[in-house]
């Protein structure tokens, strides 16, 4: 009896537990370190940079455009040639730029609802994974909105024109310095500021600058000298309490804060500091 | 993908260096003379002519994407109702840029 019910527990609980480790398992490629957040942000394009977009490999995934690798795509354009099936819709969309293919998989209700509202001729704003198949680009869409207020129109490929500008700018300050990272994306919402990052030291210096004050701003300024920056182990924290000449504890808060704002990273120790910034 | 027929983005100055291609523009509806045209303001607020019949009752701001015919006329294929309520003032920007420095990225 014990004996029985003791089996039936093992085979419902191996069974349950193994197959969800087993889901995540296989999931877990997509997740890999190789990508990292950069390269799955959402980028603003209109069909024609679509078009010219260099496909970097066989890989079907893998389009370069302004040099910045592109899966996640933003686009507003009007959508034509609604056609529905058993598991997906197709349509194409045309942005004034010119025209792509696009597909929406139907998979739950949400999405036919989605789906349901849209009619030929009706300007939306498409989310979507830009693919290669059989030598064509297109979409595989996951969003597909109409648009309620038409200033996204002129707002997206203004968009689209400072996301250009950004990867470009970014592409040829990266030649020059060899600084590394890159910031594809430009998403509406994200304020000016958030595009800090950038990489060149003038403009980084003062960008952080702006929000820092006090003693976390004589720090971080004597940190950003390029004789400390030059400096392989950074500067010691009695350093900057002497040159300062500010007491430790000030000094430590100091760091701390700045550490946490990602304007400085201990280096051989936690008594050697450097700024992000690099030389 | 096709990028063969694009429409681009214009107001009323630079309508003249399109004629006979695609365009489209956005006007504020001024009048319709009812003889298949409407008299509208183009976004860097010149007059300009829309041919063509409309589906349906406009709103204050219309898109119409279309041949352009001359230097003041559209013949519009399409038209969209865009609200009454548009800031002309940054869509006038965009079609200055997207035939200026970023022509690259529309045509």
């Amino acid at each position: 009896m014990y004996g029985t019910s003791q089996f039936d527990g093992n085979a419902a609980f191996s069974g349950g537990g193994f197959m969800p480790s087993q889901a995540t398992q296989t999931a877990d490629p997509a997740f890999s370190p190789a990508k990292n957040r950069d390269a799955q942000a959402l980028l603003p394009l209109t069909v024609k940079q679509i078009s010219e977009a260099f496909q970097a490999s066989d890989d079907k995934a893998n389009f370069l455009i302004d040099g910045v690798d592109v899966n996640n795509v933003k686009l507003v354009g009007m959508l034509f040639e609604k056609t529905e099936r058993v598991t997906d819709v197709s349509f194409v969309l045309d942005d004034g730029t010119g025209r792509i293919d696009c597909h929406r998989w139907v998979n739950e209700a949400v999405d036919t609802k989605e789906m349901e509202l849209l009619s030929n001729g009706m300007y939306v704003k498409v989310h979507g994974h830009l693919k290669g198949f059989q030598g064509k680009k297109q979409l595989m869409v996951y969003s597909v909105r109409p648009l309620t207020d038409y200033n996204e129109i002129a707002n997206h490929f203004a968009d689209c024109m400072y996301a250009h500008c950004y990867n470009t700018r970014i592409r040829k300050l990266q030649d020059a310095s060899q600084t590394p990272g890159h910031m594809p994306n430009s998403a509406v919402n994200t304020p000016s500021k958030g595009y800090q990052p950038t990489p060149s030291n003038h403009f980084s210096v003062q960008y952080n600058m702006d929000g820092v004050k006090g003693i976390d701003k004589s720090v971080l300024g004597y940190l950003q000298q390029p004789s400390c920056i030059a400096r392989e182990k950074g500067v010691h924290r009695n350093e900057l309490a002497q040159q300062l000449n500010v007491p430790e504890n000030k000094i430590l808060e100091a760091i701390e804060s700045l550490e946490s704002e990602g304007l400085i990273y201990s280096t051989i120790d936690e008594y050697h500091y450097k700024s992000t910034a690099n030389g | 993908m096709d990028t063969s027929n694009p429409a681009v983005f214009v107001n009323a100055e630079l309508l003249r260096m399109h004629v006979g291609r695609r365009v489209r523009a956005v006007i504020q509806v001024l009048r319709s003379d009812g003889g298949g045209s409407v008299i509208g303001k183009s976004t860097d607020e010149q007059q300009l002519v829309v041919k063509g019949h409309p589906s349906g009752p406009l709103s204050t701001f219309v898109e119409v994407i279309g041949i352009a015919d001359s230097n003041q006329s559209i013949q519009a294929e399409i038209w969209t109702n865009f609200g009454d309520a548009l800031d002309t003032a940054c869509y006038n920007n965009v079609c200055q840029l997207a035939n200026g420095d970023f022509k690259h990225l529309f045509i």
